[in-house]
């Protein structure tokens, strides 16, 4: 046990002493101002430091079993094969902090602030991270088996090669994060954000993603065998190569995907082929359904006046310039991103895509009677939108820009 | 989640009229009647907002209505009939299955987001508009595939 005082040891470091290898073994030091000091290979099995100040502070291949940190802080501290098996560290302030290799199994990060923080390599099983801040941090190949991720803020955290099985990930932001090469079987990720997040090869085979978003994520070649997806967000997701063999698809959230196996957005699925896609019953997910329209880009209509029968699907990646166009009911209309709809309108109750740009001419409202509006990232919609008797559906995606008014048909519905 | 994080509650059955000015996130599982002011504002399905709003984030699931100022607007249920938004970045997302039902029911309502977009080509098209060689013009057949 350590007998040294709390008092002594703020001597030592304050006058510069190294107390490397030190025994203070349930050491009272609450509080404590301890930043910059040298700690490597201390012992502080079972010790307090409850809201000490750590910063800074090199504990490499120290022992912290059992230690009390709460709310300490260990800003930018040098935990390097430290061993806080079992440490309390709620709230503890570990941000920028190097923990590579540290034992971290069963210690309790509530709360914790870990933004930017490097835990490579780090052994985190059935620790606890309800809530703690990850942003940016590196956990690439860290094990955090049965970890619980609850509500944790991880976006651009990186995952690569990290062992996450039956880890609960559940309301946690990881948007934009990397899980490539990630193993990650029976996660439970109910409502967890993965927006653009990358999962390249990863294994999510038995995982609970229900009511979770992947809009924009890359799941190429990603294992989702017996994976249970209801109400998940897949808009916009890479899909190239999924594996989703009896996985449980409820009702999944796809206007679209992109189905290019490069990764560079030359195929895009929407509908049936977008489930096929992500289904595998269809060999040639990239090939146009019959009754499709494609304008090329490079193309430029004035002064047109199109109809497309109902059903059809009419792909738009030219510039049109003062056209009318007239949709029958379940067309789907897709503006490309490379396509301009300047001073046009569309009426009818198909299903309008905008992922490039549409201006409404003089003579408004540009769409009238649409069943479904979506505007995805990057899109633009200026105009005025006219529901049908049946309320419009709308779906707009962050990045879209727009003016436009919503109106409500003209056939005396109202709603208040 | 942190249950920690210090907000402003207006709970179920409680009715607020006036004007509201906070430090602290709002979350409104009652109603709001006039103008309101936080860093972000959270409006529950079983909540409804009406006035004029400034927040940095919205997220309502409940019932809005007014002039709505964000930075970023998460929107679903229902928004009401002479509703302005301005965001710098609006989602709005289908429901599933594939978009069949509604998240969002729109009354009259006017969507300022994002920056204001222009149509790069456009110098040239409005003398178009004014060209009357054009102005005839027949309909062009789509190009073949």
């Amino acid at each position: 046990m350590a007998e040294v005082s709390k008092e002594e040891i703020e001597r030592k470091v304050a006058a510069g002493e190294k107390l490397d290898r030190a025994d203070l073994r349930g050491a009272q030091l609450g509080g404590a101002k301890l930043a910059g000091a040298s700690l490597r290979r201390c012992d502080f099995e079972g010790a307090n430091l409850e809201s000490a100040n750590l910063q800074k502070v090199v504990l490499k291949n120290a022992s912290l079993r059992e230690a009390y940190l709460a709310g300490a802080d260990l800003r930018d501290a040098n935990l390097d094969g430290a061993d806080l098996e079992g440490a309390n560290l709620q709230k503890a302030n570990l941000a920028g902090a190097n923990l590579g290799r540290a034992n971290l199994e069963g210690a309790d990060l509530t709360g914790a602030n870990l933004r930017t923080a490097k835990l490579a390599h780090a052994q985190l099983d059935s620790a606890n991270l309800g809530g703690a801040d990850l942003t940016a941090a590196d956990l690439s190949r860290c094990d955090l088996v049965e970890c619980y991720l609850g509500g944790v803020k991880a976006s651009k955290a990186n995952f690569s090669g990290a062992n996450l099985e039956e880890a609960n990930l559940e309301e946690g932001d990881f948007a934009d994060a990397s899980f490539d090469d990630a193993q990650l079987p029976s996660i439970g990720a109910t409502a967890a954000s993965f927006a653009r997040a990358n999962f390249l090869k990863a294994d999510l085979s038995n995982a609970n993603l229900v009511r979770a978003n992947f809009g924009g994520a890359d799941l190429r070649k990603a294992n989702l065998e017996r994976a249970k997806l209801d109400q998940t967000v897949l808009t916009g997701a890479r899909i190239a190569g999924i594996q989703t063999k009896d996985a449980a698809l409820g009702a999944i959230v796809m206007d679209w995907a992109d189905v290019s196996p490069d990764d560079d957005g030359s195929k895009r699925a929407q509908g049936e082929a977008a489930m096929a896609a992500l289904t595998g019953k269809t060999a040639d997910v990239g090939a146009r359904p019959k009754n499709v329209r494609y304008f090329g880009a490079g193309d430029v209509l004035r002064f047109a006046a199109l109809e497309f029968d109902a059903g059809a699907s009419v792909e738009i990646e030219s510039r049109f310039e003062q056209c009318s166009i007239a949709i029958g009911e379940g067309t789907e209309l897709i503006v490309g991103s490379e396509g301009v709809l300047a001073g046009c309108s569309i009426k009818g109750g198909g299903h309008i895509t905008i992922h490039g740009q549409f201006f409404e001419g003089d003579k408004g409202p540009g769409i009238v009677g649409p069943r479904r509006v979506v505007v995805t990232t990057g899109g633009v919609l200026v105009g005025s939108v006219a529901q049908g008797d049946d309320p419009t559906m709308f779906g707009f995606e962050p990045g879209s820009r727009l003016r436009m008014k919503i109106t409500r048909s003209t056939n005396g519905r109202r709603s208040e | 989640m942190s249950d920690m994080e210090k907000k402003t509650l207006v709970e179920e059955g409680t009715e607020f009229k006036g004007s509201l000015t906070s430090k602290c996130p709002v979350e409104v599982r009652g109603r709001i009647d006039g103008d309101l002011n936080a860093p972000s504002l959270h409006v529950s399905t079983s909540g409804a907002v009406s006035g004029k709003v400034y927040v940095g984030q919205l997220v309502s699931q409940g019932e809005i209505a007014g002039e709505f100022d964000a930075d970023s607007i998460q929107l679903s249920g229902t928004v009401k009939d002479n509703t302005v938004i301005r965001a710098k970045t609006l989602e709005v997302r289908l429901t599933p299955p594939s978009g069949n039902k509604m998240q969002v029911i729109f009354g009259e309502v006017a969507l300022d987001v994002g920056d204001a977009p222009r149509d790069a080509a456009s110098a040239g098209g409005k003398k178009k508009k004014t060209d009357e060689k054009e102005k005839d013009g027949k309909s062009v057949p789509p190009p073949g595939e």
